[in-house]
């Protein structure tokens, strides 16, 4: 049984024709913009958007879905229109029962009320009567872990506690369709974890089905039934989470690499005494390669010239994952360079160290002249690639949540007593 | 973890059956929506109540200050220094019955006007019938016309005690003081559904509005009784319904006032066809105008 039947939803937006962007127009033509006719730019220059177009998928009950896509795709475009915030331009939706919406955090709520007043307001913005929210109220505290904060303004929560209230809020208004934009990013590990696991468990239990737009590839494919990928305003891929995302992941590689040279990021690549050249990535048989298997070492290339004599250089790189620092590495010591010659600094990333997922570099190089005057030069996202693992041992360890490093351990199970039960 | 439908228990919740489409539901429709989400309209008057008076010290005293002190002011400048006569009763009671339905409708419709756009935050971020906001937006305007009426019943009290004359009694035809109250009510709703939605698209409107007022109100025999304006073209100030409900409250409640028959119709009509409009502009425009706030 289906209960969400999207059939080619498309929405248009009419916007006024940008002017010219700051600072290339003339003095002329900004006086002229000035002075223009009121309305007429409105009326004549509008321009069509099509943040949605011929979006057609059905959800089963008691799916998570996952939807993914780069920023600006038209996801949350989608859930408002799902969510009847905004009308569609053309297109049907069908659904069943009530539908509550988590799209942006502290939407629907009142920043000087206290969190006992929001869960009535909120209780009454999903049509849920203020009895009905009265006899909620403590399951959904207890849920959201705030028993002592009940009386206080939710301006002085934090975020996160926020972001419990109003998940906890939401589940709690029996909602037949859950739409959740993006917002479990905001949350502590742990409430993460029991927000997606009572998800799960509600999916199951109740047939309640989730909307779950989201950057975290590893939430998505770890609590999604099924995945869609909305690209440009369009429904681009659709189907197993493992597939979609996987490709998902390819293309985002794909793109953020193509075309950009480290050299046009606008970082201080370049400075006084020297300039980075480039930064590669090398198999251990100095091939360039753009994603390492996970049983390999590779190498980070760093090649950089210098300009002048006395001069002292130190190479250092950042490694992130999804916006963490892992690790930053730097040479132990300063080494002497000589001047107008290129260097290349390698540094060996060992074998079963990273997890498979992506990872971004950002490297520095330290100039030192005379041992006085220090010059950093600094690449940001010099290079960001993914990791893949063998599939064998995927399927040997199941579907796990990585960390942002994975290394091989060494693990023993030894057998120390007998215990003699009573 | 696949799906099973049918195993899977029923839902715990009315399965309503819902549809989203590109054309607008029917006003039935939505008056049903209106009453299932009763609740949000406490909370929307008084959100708009509370913005009143949001952060100033001397609180509530500033809404009774807000009614009277203009109400006053001009009572004492109209009537006193430049001596308008309001054929009958003292001029300030006459003034201020005269202001009560207008302050109703004037200070309601800018709050009206501005409702949708006041809410932005939450209208582009969770689905409820909008058409709540311009109806509880009249919260303010309902709560300055309870303070003038409370006003004018001291008045009327002291004129008693003075000249020892009941300006005010109680008899049948203070109801229809109460049919202009309701009158007002529909009209300024009726004027700020389109409004409201216009405000959303063009925030030049609320200036507009702003300075039109007093022109309007001049054209509203509030300062001056209805008689000033000659016989023949009487029936033509029935164009402009505030002016036919400002007469029919002063009948009502002073007994002084005058119920032109075919100025009422004309009002009446106008009101009428303010409210179906405005309804349907509402219903037509609402969204595509909400995503231009």
């Amino acid at each position: 049984m289906h209960s969400l039947v999207v059939e080619g939803i498309s929405k248009r937006y009419l916007v006024p024709r940008p002017h010219k962007s700051e600072g290339t127009e003339t003095r002329l033509e900004r006086l002229r913009s000035m002075f223009s006719i009121p309305l007429a730019r409105d009326l004549l220059g509008a321009q069509e958007i099509w943040a949605l177009r011929d979006v057609s998928f059905e959800v089963e009950r008691g799916t998570v879905l996952g939807v993914i896509g780069g920023n600006g795709a038209g996801k949350t475009t989608l859930l408002k229109v799902i969510s009847k915030v905004i009308a569609p331009t053309s297109g049907r939706i069908r659904g069943y029962g009530r539908v509550v919406s988590l799209l942006e955090l502290g939407a629907g709520f009142d920043d000087e009320a206290t969190a006992r007043e929001n869960v009535y307001m909120n209780a009454a913005i999903n049509g849920v009567p203020r009895a009905v929210a009265a006899e909620r109220l403590n399951s959904i505290i207890d849920f959201a872990d705030m028993q002592n904060f009940v009386d206080t303004p939710v301006m002085y929560f934090s975020s996160g506690m926020y972001l419990r209230l109003a998940f906890s809020v939401a589940i709690n208004m029996q909602p037949s369709i859950l739409l959740a934009d993006e917002i479990l990013a905001v949350g502590d590990l742990e409430f993460q974890e029991r927000c997606l696991q009572k998800v799960r468990d509600l999916a199951r239990e109740t047939g309640l089905t989730v909307l779950f737009v989201s950057h975290d590839m590893e939430a998505v494919s770890r609590i999604c039934n099924r995945v869609i990928w909305i690209k440009d305003g369009q429904l681009h891929r659709s189907g197993e989470p493992e597939d979609v995302v996987t490709e998902y992941q390819n293309a985002a590689w794909e793109m953020l690499t193509a075309g950009e040279k480290p050299e046009n990021k606008g970082s201080a690549h370049a400075g006084r005494y020297g300039e980075i050249v480039d930064v590669k990535l090398l198999s251990a048989d100095g091939r360039e390669i753009g994603s390492p298997p996970k049983w390999e070492d590779v190498y980070v290339r760093i090649r950089f010239r210098t300009y002048r004599a006395k001069t002292q250089a130190r190479c250092a790189f950042d490694l992130f994952c999804k916006g963490v620092l892992v690790l930053r590495s730097s040479q132990p010591d300063l080494m002497w360079v000589g001047p107008d010659t290129i260097y290349e600094a390698l540094v060996k990333i060992p074998a079963s160290l990273l997890s498979e997922t992506n990872y971004t570099i950002n490297v520095g190089v330290t100039l030192i002249r005379a041992e006085r005057e220090e010059h950093s030069l600094v690449v940001n996202r010099a290079l960001t690639f993914m990791v893949y693992g063998a599939e064998a041992k995927e399927t040997a360890t199941g579907k796990h949540r990585m960390g942002v490093i994975d290394p091989t351990l060494e693990w023993s199970l030894e057998r120390k007593a007998d215990v003699v039960r009573a | 973890m696949s799906s099973a439908p049918d195993s899977t228990p029923a839902l715990n919740v009315s399965g309503d059956l819902w549809m989203i489409e590109p054309q607008q539901h029917g006003v039935l429709d939505r008056v049903r929506e209106l009453w299932r989400y009763r609740y949000l309209w406490w909370y929307f008057a008084a959100e708009a109540l509370k913005a009143m008076y949001r952060r100033t010290k001397l609180g509530w005293i500033w809404l009774v200050i807000r009614v009277t002190a203009p109400v006053g002011v001009s009572a004492l400048f109209f009537g006193g220094v430049l001596g308008v006569s309001s054929n009958g009763p003292p001029y300030f009671l006459f003034f201020s019955c005269g202001m009560t339905t207008w302050i109703l409708f004037e200070r309601s419709l800018l709050v009206v006007t501005r409702s949708l756009e006041r809410n932005r935050k939450l209208v582009t971020k969770v689905y409820f019938p909008r058409l709540i906001l311009p109806l509880s937006a009249v919260a303010p305007g309902l709560l300055y016309l309870t303070i003038l009426l409370v006003v004018i019943c001291f008045t009327v009290i002291y004129y008693r005690r003075l000249e020892g004359v009941w300006y005010i009694t109680l008899r049948p035809q203070l109801l229809l003081a109460f049919l202009a109250i309701l009158l007002t009510l529909i009209f300024t709703v009726s004027v700020g559904l389109w409004t409201s939605v216009m405000q959303a698209r063009y925030p030049d409107v609320r200036q507009g509005i702003r300075y039109f007022m007093p022109f309007w109100m001049y054209v509203t025999p509030i300062i001056y009784p209805l008689t000033i304006i000659p016989e023949q073209w009487r029936w033509l100030i029935g164009l402009n319904p505030m002016a036919s409900i400002v007469e029919m409250f002063k009948w009502g409640t002073l007994g002084y006032g005058q119920l032109h028959p075919t100025s009422m119709t004309i009002s009446f009509v106008m009101i009428g066809l303010t409210m179906v409009s405005g309804i349907w502009f509402f219903n037509s425009q609402e969204s595509t105008s909400i995503d231009k706030l």
